[in-house]
């Protein structure tokens, strides 16, 4: 339905907008828990926050949308700012200068759209034809808007805000934020444009194949090597997103659905995971890697929640994360299969290769999480949190299972709605098989108590020797790290050589710099300055 | 129960006594290259039986749910996954899309085993679990390779029976692609069995069987019944992935010569420590994988 100029309320902005939402409330609920101080200005920012992004989503005008997109990243910018770190404020000051220079490559990019259909006055959901990207013209048109969407969402060149984000901010503005109604806006965003205002070509698939990928591969080898919870959750948060660039990259229908279902899955499972972490903080006082440890036995409700939205962010069966990337390597290969264009072949193929390599490196550092977080020696004694703070991870990770199990009857009905019909190739019943599983387990375990009628508890052996010296799991990418090629890309990585912000800064350093020497005060410089000058303006006028 | 349901059941069974016997005949030729006299045929099972009547102990400090679940859920999956390749091999019955499930089905026995041992809280265990990490990531990147070049070159297809039925004229293993798929199937089904050269994780001599060093009576025999699935249900996924032609009478062969392979590989290297594992891996094998991958989709 399409209201005016200024609205539109079709089933894509239906669904984006049930889930912002949706993260409302839960995130509500979660804070009335954890935030203590500073709760006027919290909360009037947190819900200005809601109001906007329902606002965007429902905004038909891109002037207004682009308006609006910019109010976000203030109020971001507020939210990051709330407590009197030093390190929230530059923090805040990074994301602010991100966000607030892609929102302006995105005008760019808009106002290139207007240059090319020749008309001010211009909607998302157009009546007329959409643009047939054919030129390098449209291209970069296409290419601007979509790195505005890329720096919501947060994607790689611009995701750089978003582990600084996830370290420095309290973690009920990181769960709402970067986590979910960040990644529903971008995805949301490049969604529209590439179902109504964009008809990609071969090269502008290329493009976004390349960045998903790339997003993916990069974001998770930089998680595998982190030590902080929330750091790490942040990488992920970057790396999911490659996927939902993936599926939409085919521009089909199933494509454009399995982006959507990813996005939304990403959204509660990557919002319960930091609302855990948020747990585990407030309990042991450290989100280091290092100081935690057997904190499963004193909480478990909280390591049952962390682990089944950690098998979700892996893609373990059943859980939600596996029907989405199930269904986006589905959309790549109906890619694959239909262009003829062999150098796409080549990019769809290395790019599934990618998706599926970066999702086994997301269960080891997963792994390498929740071993050294619940498992092993306790380190202290803790005692579970309270209810308005284990509810909402209990409601996120309940639907995992329930958009992993009945994918079909639930969401996807619903997204469907949203991309147009779909046509899905390949079936997974997930219900019969969890079924032999749980089935499997309940048989084992009665197997089990059946036959260990004696069962005796002993400390662990170790050679025979006591040892003092725990061994940490949390080191075990040492020897990845080490092996040759990886040592110099992760130095490079170290050494901020790919953050976009920090080379922009050196770039600007640089220049003023440069200025700065021209300005040295001595009176004969600047008149050789002067001269020069008249010279180039009297060349130029009387040549 | 309906008629197919017991066929199936059947056929759960047939493979279990298969991945037993095939285990039994990697240690029979290990014992002949030795020159030793090697274990009678039943083997196997009478361990398996044995471990199921001992008591079980559990070490205090561990994590009991994790502990005593990770043996039970590594076997339910793997039982899993054989029902599935059962279904498609034997009774040409797949669902689209089967591969994927395949896949991660697969990674959920490494996932259990490394959860498994770090509950366990001990540190021999921990070293090995970390080692198990770092191993899953070398050998499942390959095998997502081999995969992808199987899908390929069967022109996108992804349910494991049209693969079949696209092998009816020629096996893939009779292509320059075919060859490098087949090759990285066969480091994969190495390494996920874990044995020498690749049992970094287990490496009695080192870490006193890492992974599995606090498991013992009834759980270890999970994970032995896991394990003796898993010797049926890999091999099987490598034949049908790369000789997929004529698996009437003939899978029996192609069966005894993939044990074979393993059991020569087994006997004439010594184990690679965890460095060499990732750089064969990741520096040779992976873009071995990826020049294959081309080839593929050039339709060599």
């Amino acid at each position: 339905m399409i209201i005016g100029d200024l609205f539109i309320f079709d089933n894509l902005s239906k669904l984006v907008a049930t889930f912002i939402a949706f993260f409302i409330l839960i995130i509500l609920i979660y804070s009335f828990g954890y935030i203590k101080e500073r709760k006027f200005s919290y909360y009037f920012w947190f819900l200005i926050t809601g109001i906007l992004s329902i606002g965007v989503v429902f905004t038909r005008n891109v002037w207004i949308i682009i308006s609006l997109w910019g109010f976000l990243g203030f109020t971001l910018f507020q939210l990051i700012n709330l407590s009197d770190d030093d390190k929230a404020s530059s923090t805040a000051k990074k994301t602010f200068i991100v966000v607030g220079g892609s929102d302006g490559l995105m005008l760019l990019g808009f106002i290139l759209y207007a240059h090319l259909t020749s008309s001010l006055s211009f909607n998302l959901a157009v009546d007329k034809q959409p643009l047939i990207i054919n030129n390098g013209l449209t291209l970069l048109s296409f290419i601007f808007i979509a790195l505005g969407c890329f720096a919501k969402a947060g994607a790689i060149p611009l995701h750089t805000w978003i582990p600084h984000v996830a370290k420095d901010a309290p973690v009920t503005v990181v769960a709402y934020l970067p986590a979910s109604l960040d990644k529903l806006l971008g995805i949301y965003l490049l969604a529209r444009i590439v179902k109504d205002t964009f008809i990609l070509d071969n090269w502008a698939k290329a493009f976004l194949l390349v960045m998903g990928a790339l997003t993916v591969i990069f974001a998770v080898m930089m998680a595998l090597i982190q030590h902080n919870i929330k750091k790490l959750l942040g990488y992920h948060a970057v790396s999911q997103v490659g996927y939902m660039i993936l599926g939409i990259a085919s521009g089909t229908s199933l494509g454009l659905a399995s982006g959507l279902f990813h996005m939304v899955n990403h959204a509660i499972y990557k919002s319960c995971l930091f609302l855990c972490a948020g747990n585990i903080e407030k309990e042991t006082g450290s989100s280091q890697l290092e100081d935690l440890g057997g904190i499963g036995k004193f909480m478990p409700l909280t390591f049952i929640f962390t682990l089944i939205a950690s098998f979700s962010i892996s893609g373990i069966p059943p859980f939600n994360g596996f029907v989405s990337k199930w269904t986006i390597y589905q959309s790549l290969l109906d890619l694959f299969n239909t262009t003829t264009f062999i150098t796409l072949k080549v990019i769809v193929s290395l790019s599934l290769v990618m998706a599926l390599v970066g999702s086994g490196l997301t269960l080891a550092s997963f792994l390498k999480l929740i071993s050294s977080v619940f498992l092993g020696k306790p380190k202290k004694i803790v005692r579970e949190v309270g209810f308005s703070l284990y509810f909402p991870p209990f409601i996120l990770s309940l639907l995992c299972i329930i958009f992993g199990l009945f994918a079909y009857s639930t969401i996807l009905k619903f997204i469907e709605k949203g991309a147009g019909g779909i046509y899905f190739s390949g079936l997974w019943r997930p219900l019969l098989s969890t079924g032999l599983i749980v089935l499997g387990v309940v048989l084992g375990l009665i197997l089990f108590f059946f036959s260990a009628r004696i069962t005796r508890y002993s400390p662990s052996y170790i050679g025979g020797e006591v040892l003092e010296d725990e061994v940490k799991s949390e080191d075990f990418y040492n020897t990845i790290k080490d092996l040759s090629l990886l040592k110099k890309i992760y130095n490079c990585a170290e050494n901020k050589y790919f953050d976009i912000y920090e080379q922009g800064k050196r770039l600007i350093f640089l220049l003023g710099r440069f200025l700065s020497f021209l300005h040295n005060g001595v009176l004969p410089t600047y008149l050789v300055w002067c001269l020069i000058g008249m010279l180039g303006l009297l060349y130029l006028f009387f040549r | 129960m309906k008629g197919e349901d017991l066929i199936l059941f059947g056929l759960l069974f047939f493979s279990f006594f298969i991945g037993g016997w095939g285990w039994w005949l990697e240690r029979k030729l290990t014992a002949r290259f030795q020159y030793r006299v090697g274990p009678p045929w039943y083997q196997n099972f009478i361990d398996i039986l044995k471990l199921f009547s001992k008591e079980q102990i559990i070490p205090s400090p561990a994590n009991r749910v994790i502990f005593i679940l990770s043996p039970i859920a590594t076997l339910s999956s793997v039982i899993l996954v054989t029902i599935i390749l059962d279904r498609i091999i034997f009774l040409r019955e797949g669902f689209l899309g089967d591969l994927f499930v395949i896949l991660y089905l697969l990674i959920i026995p490494s996932l259990f085993i490394i959860l498994g041992a770090f509950s366990s809280s001990n540190p021999l265990a921990t070293v090995g679990g970390t080692r198990e990490i770092k191993l899953m990531l070398a050998y499942e990147f390959v095998f997502i390779l081999s995969l992808l070049i199987v899908i390929i070159k069967s022109g996108g297809v992804f349910s494991l029976e049209k693969i079949l039925d696209k092998q009816m004229s020629t096996s893939y293993i009779n292509s320059f692609s075919g060859i490098i798929g087949f090759l990285l199937a066969l480091f994969y089904l190495q390494a996920k069995l874990g044995i020498v050269p690749f049992d970094v994780s287990e490496a009695e001599q080192e870490i006193m069987s890492g992974v599995f060093i606090e498991y013992g009576g009834p759980l270890l025999g999970f994970y032995r019944l896991a394990r003796a699935f898993l010797y049926f249900s890999l091999p099987m996924l490598v034949i049908a992935f790369f000789m997929g032609k004529n698996l009437g009478w003939q899978i029996a062969y192609k069966y005894l010569i993939i044990i074979l392979i393993i059991s020569v590989i087994k006997n004439i290297n010594p184990r690679l420590r965890v460095k060499d594992v990732l750089s064969l891996f990741w520096f040779f094998l992976f873009p071995l994988g990826i020049v294959g991958m081309f080839l593929s989709i050039l339709g060599y």
